[in-house]
């Protein structure tokens, strides 16, 4: 039996909705769980609620704090599951982290648009480097035998990069694009 | 309060640790100390993680820009998602599927992407059968006795002594899950890592030895030079040296116990045989001093004469200025304009591997690529499946770094890492690999002096029309453009007017063996420029 339309245009919506706003999702948890892989587990759970209180949203307003405010409730939940990692902060730090991300949302968005254009900046080294490094999930050991490094070289190698871009974006936001 | 020089220092430092993963708890403290008083520093740590969190997204995208490339399972779990979406409909579940398909693909490649084979054996009592020779990622081998040589693609080899299980991470990696290994890692496979949950071991070109007991301890001896070790439960990594061991077990690092007796042991040789097959093989040596032909030695292949033919360009005549010093003896200077094809050799076995001296200069045009070609010639064919290669350095900048070396085959690609075009010498070896079914070839293995760069595998199940790799060059006879063995240019019709991707600068000692030439191989044909059969090499 075929869904009415209107629960057709529902689910294209959630499709769109959820396609458009997944990474700025994902960034929110990992900021609160700053953990890869605790933070994609946040986000599968996040997700399934969301798929589920959907016909709760209203059309118009703001999906991504919506979604955001569903990952915090599921962050708060899992504290005990995430206790074991030794990145994990007390409750009330997580809630002021939380406060001020909400607050820094378009901010966070103007960055990572930014951040592209300062990728293509990065000598080609430096570049293979740090996609390496985030792309594996083996991380710096994987980023390092690539690249030829050692893993001292390579971790300090990741601070300076990120740095360089850390600044670029800060710069490029700055002069509105000109950097 | 605006942050000082010196808190954004100390912020970014404790940053840069947490994004690392090796924040310790006195750092922790600091930092939430931070995080619950501090408005900016609450405001750099979130522009701090967020850059981090769009790193993750950049970095993936760069994989699945990049099909014939590993696709990185995605954050979505279509089983755990897929009762909910269903319920939810059709279009959520498209979207779930799609990111599936991804996971899925990736799964596919793992198992297609050869990355060490099995080079020896002596006494082995193999668990669950015995591997095959090529062994992929992922692949679990587990000994109950005897000892077995595994030879990574990067060249570093390892013997496991059984009992043992031992899972092939990469060609840079792999885990040993319980028994004894000896790892010999020579210096263009510096880098190669072993670990497990006690300690991670990355070696410094060296000899090292690990005892996993598989439950929660493992030692670590040190043969020959120096390596990394870091244990499970801290990441800081200790330097170990020559004669130099370690006991890691729950996250502590001790003295091993009754040291001397182990090294001992651990130093004993293993008799292998080192039997393997002879090489057979094409050699252009361009040692010509002038004229239009480049000769060709032949070793074991069948065929009336492989001598290549210069041809094109300005000078047709006599090419006096082509013929240059070169890498050894005498080389080809390619001008973007000439450009030799030879006749293809019908090779019998399905891998093989072209290797080659190649001096680029710093100004060459980036679209002057096309180093070694053979086969079908425009996209249609390749879609059908014919037989294509083409190797030359990368051109487009979405796709890895300008310059570097690139092999194209049918629908895949791999790109190397380190660019070509800086005016010297540099020994160029690709290594083709079919898939499992021994048809058109799914894995492009790439070395640059002598250090492997990258190995792309793709899907086996899109090669399944495929005409076999070993008939590569006889699968369309009535094509004569499809039998050459074209040099300094892509493949193509001998009177294409299409020039602008013709190759510029010196090449040397072009060889085209029958099989998967070993890492060892290449490094012999690199220092000598000869290509030994096997025993010669063992007894090295």
């Amino acid at each position: 039996m075929n869904a009415p339309a209107g629960d057709t245009d529902r689910q294209k919506e959630l499709m769109l909705l959820m396609t458009q706003h997944q990474r700025r999702i994902f960034g929110y948890i990992y900021t609160l769980v700053p953990d890869r892989h605790d933070a994609q587990d946040l986000l599968q759970e996040t997700s399934l609620v969301i798929v589920e209180k959907f016909n709760e949203f209203k059309t118009g307003t703001d999906f991504a704090a919506w979604a955001c405010q569903i990952a915090y409730w599921r962050i708060r939940a899992s504290r005990q599951k995430f206790a074991r990692s030794k990145v994990v902060f007390d409750q009330n730090v997580v809630d002021a982290v939380a406060e001020t991300a909400a607050a820094m949302a378009d901010e966070l968005d103007a960055r990572h648009e930014a951040l592209a254009n300062c990728l293509q900046k990065l000598h080609a080294r430096d570049r293979e480097l740090v996609l390496t490094r985030y792309e594996s999930a083996q991380g710096v050991g994987e980023a390092a035998r690539r690249t030829g490094r050692s893993m001292d070289a390579a971790y300090k190698a990741l601070g300076r990069i990120r740095k360089l871009l850390f600044d670029c974006v800060t710069n490029q936001l700055a002069t509105g694009g000109a950097a | 309060m605006k942050l000082s020089d010196n808190e954004i220092l100390e912020l970014n430092e404790l940053c840069n640790a947490l994004a690392d993963g090796a924040l310790t708890d006195t750092q922790r403290s600091r930092l939430s100390h931070w995080l619950a008083n501090s408005d900016d520093a609450r405001r750099f740590y979130i522009r701090s993680m967020g850059l981090s969190a769009s790193l993750f997204e950049y970095a993936g995208e760069m994989q699945i820009d990049q099909p014939s490339r590993i696709v990185r399972p995605t954050v979505w779990s279509w089983r755990r998602l897929a009762p909910l979406a269903a319920a939810a409909g059709v279009a959520v579940a498209a979207l779930f599927l799609f990111q599936k398909k991804n996971e899925v693909a990736a799964g596919e490649v793992a198992a297609n992407e050869f990355v060490a084979r099995l080079t020896d054996s002596k006494d082995c009592q193999w668990i669950g059968g015995a591997p095959g020779d090529s062994l992929h990622r992922g692949q679990r081998i587990e000994l109950a006795g005897g000892s077995a040589e595994i030879t990574f693609d990067s060249g570093a080899q390892v013997v496991l002594t059984g009992p043992a299980s031992f899972d092939i991470g990469s060609a840079w990696d792999g885990v040993l899950r319980r028994g004894t290994l000896r790892a010999r890692v020579p210096t263009q496979a510096i880098g190669f890592r072993v670990s497990n949950p006690d300690v991670e071991v990355v070696d410094l070109g060296t000899e090292f030895s690990m005892v996993a007991d598989g439950k929660n301890a493992t030692e670590v001896f040190v043969l020959e030079g120096s390596i990394e070790a870091a244990s499970g439960g801290d990441r800081e990594p200790i330097v170990l040296r020559e004669r130099e061991s370690r006991r890691f077990a729950k996250g502590r690092v001790s003295a091993v116990a009754d040291s001397e007796k182990k090294f001992a042991r651990l130093t004993k040789a293993h008799a292998f045989a080192h039997a393997g097959a002879p090489v057979h093989f094409v050699h252009w040596s361009f040692d010509e001093a002038g004229g239009g032909i480049a000769r060709a030695e032949v070793s074991g292949i069948a065929g009336a004469s492989f001598d290549a033919r210069i041809e094109g360009g300005a000078s047709a005549s006599d090419f006096s200025g082509a013929h240059v010093d070169g890498r050894w003896a005498r080389a080809l200077r390619f001008d973007g304009e000439f450009y030799a094809h030879a006749p293809l050799p019908q090779i019998e076995h399905a891998a093989r591997t072209v290797a080659f001296w190649v001096k680029v200069p710093e100004d060459a045009p980036l679209a002057s690529s096309s180093i070694v070609a053979w086969g079908a010639r425009d996209k249609t064919k390749r879609k059908s499946g014919e037989p294509f290669v083409q190797i030359g350095w990368n051109r487009n900048p979405t796709q890895g770094t300008p310059g570097a070396l690139r092999a194209d085959f049918g629908h895949g690609l791999a790109i190397g890492a380190t660019p070509l075009r800086d005016g010297r010498w540099h020994h160029v070896a690709v290594v083709f690999v079919p898939g499992r079914r021994g048809e058109a070839f799914t894995q492009a293995k790439l070395y640059v002096d002598g250090r492997l760069e990258e190995a792309t595998a793709r899907p086996d199940k899109k090669q399944k029309h495929h005409a076999p790799a070993a008939q590569l060059a006889s699968a369309d006879a009535g094509d004569a453009a499809k039998d050459w063995l074209w040099i300094g240019r892509r493949a193509g019709a001998v009177n294409s007017k299409k020039t602008n991707d013709r190759f510029c600068g010196d090449l040397d000692e072009l060889f085209l063996a029958d099989r998967a030439l070993a890492p060892r191989e290449i490094v012999h044909l690199m220092n000598t420029n000869t290509l030994a059969q096997p025993k010669t090499l063992a007894a090295e």
